[in-house]
């Protein structure tokens, strides 16, 4: 038994410490884009972006709500749970000062450029790709807003140019955060193995 | 190079049973559940998303405008619920009634007697697709000034000839760009978009205006029908 825990410990470093806070930003913000990304592409099939009413449909497996009515639901439900998340996290990087060392910066781009440690190296594409997500994450909501509001918020269309601008950019929000969920994972898994993804989530 | 070695087994008994868990929770959603959750995941949102809708809505402020050389006149898709009614203009009457003092009956020359309002704006379908579009009519809220509703009325609702029926709050309904509009792009308004009378505005969603309307009738209490697509499980408010 002693022979176990020390060899254990010899082998493999402790579970990488995270807050609390981080922990439930992270599960709350996957299943709330879980819902958005399922609820838009719903609303996405009542008119395609590309194509409409003749454009190609997203497969019912992949939608949530069953029709354009309970689509609109999840989306308008799930936007509270998503933008709120989002806002409660940015409020606590800003109160614990963590935006400072937690995001991507200057020597993280050194590192990139520069350094020799492949690890060093991995470390910093990790935290590029979960630091960008961010802006996106902004963008859709902003984007959102615009199509959700266009009369009274009217600068947002604007800003876009057309609806059809508009809405394309909205819609890139979902194979954007699709990919980066795979790159996300693939780099977590390279800088810090099955123990940095589980201490993410338990 | 492998930095790191991925602990095995791989796949272990409890991540497994996460893993199922996970998938068949979206099954659930995904499937024959959907239909299930969307209407309790309606009445437990719908309130404050009709309230913060209500908040962002300025009753006074008009939405700005388009020049006519922005109409998009092949965008604007024509949607019916049912059939496309005939109406004889000669014949037709707009009632307006309700808890009103002055309840009227209009002939479609009475209507166009009153003040035109033109507007160059967005029309934005409940579908994703938007349309600029040119409407000109009389405005909903110089006909509601005529008939002099009571202090309390705060609904209005419409029905139309082909069966569909609308209810919108008042603050919208006398919106100064709200308007029972007669034309589109320039000409008379075309038989599969509403004529003689439908509703246009740029602060509502497509499904809201009602075309070929036939009665107007200001209520104090929302109306036990909301409108047909409501009451299949639309959101009432449908505010831009």
């Amino acid at each position: 038994m002693a022979r176990d825990i020390t060899s254990q410990s010899s082998k493999s470093p402790p579970k990488p410490p995270q807050a609390i806070a981080a922990k439930i930003f992270h599960g709350l913000n996957l299943i709330s884009l879980t819902l958005m990304i399922g609820s838009g592409l719903q609303i996405y099939n009542a008119n395609p972006v590309f194509g409409g009413r003749a454009g190609w449909q997203i497969p019912p497996i992949f939608t949530l709500g069953g029709w354009l009515g309970g689509g609109r639901h999840w989306h308008f439900a799930a936007m509270w749970l998503f933008a709120l998340n989002l806002l409660s996290y940015g409020i606590y990087i800003v109160i614990t000062r963590r935006w400072k060392h937690r995001f991507f910066r200057g020597n993280d781009i050194k590192a990139l450029q520069k350094s020799q440690n492949i690890k060093r190296k991995n470390y910093a594409w990790h935290r590029l790709a979960f630091t960008a997500i961010i802006p996106i994450l902004l963008l859709a909501i902003f984007t959102g807003l615009g199509m959700y509001k266009p009369a009274q918020l009217h600068f947002i269309v604007d800003f876009f140019g057309s609806w059809q601008a508009l809405r394309v950019v909205h819609f890139i929000s979902v194979p954007i955060v699709i990919t980066f969920a795979v790159i996300h994972s693939w780099l977590g898994i390279k800088v810090g193995g099955s123990r940095l993804i589980k201490s993410m989530f338990f | 190079m492998r930095q790191i070695q991925v602990p095995k087994p791989y796949l272990p008994r409890r991540r497994f049973l996460q893993l199922s868990g996970i998938s068949s929770l979206g099954l659930l959603l995904g499937g024959c559940g959907a239909s299930l959750f969307d209407d309790a995941v309606r009445k437990a949102t719908e309130p404050l998303n009709e309230s913060v809708e209500t908040l962002l809505f300025n009753p006074q402020k008009p939405v700005p405008e388009f020049p006519t050389s922005a109409i998009e006149p092949d965008a604007l898709i024509v949607n019916t619920f049912d059939f496309t009614p005939k109406i004889d203009q000669k014949e037709f009457r707009l009632t307006v009634d309700g808890e009103v003092n002055n309840p009227l009956s209009l002939s479609m020359i009475e209507v166009q007697k009153m003040p035109l309002i033109s507007m160059t704006i967005r029309h934005v379908c409940v579908e994703g697709w938007a349309a600029i579009v040119q409407w000109g009519g009389v405005g909903l809220r110089d006909i509601v000034s005529l008939v002099q509703p009571s202090k309390n009325v705060r609904y209005i609702y419409f029905k139309s000839a082909d069966g569909y029926y609308e209810s919108w709050d008042l603050a919208s309904a006398v919106h100064p760009q709200t308007l029972l509009a007669y034309q589109k792009n320039g000409q008379p308004l075309p038989i599969e978009n509403g004529a003689p009378l439908r509703l246009a505005s740029p602060i509502k969603l497509g499904y809201k205006q009602s075309k070929w309307i036939t009665q107007i009738t200001l209520l104090s209490k929302k109306p036990p029908t909301l409108g047909y697509w409501e009451d299949q499980g639309y959101e009432w408010f449908g505010g831009l």
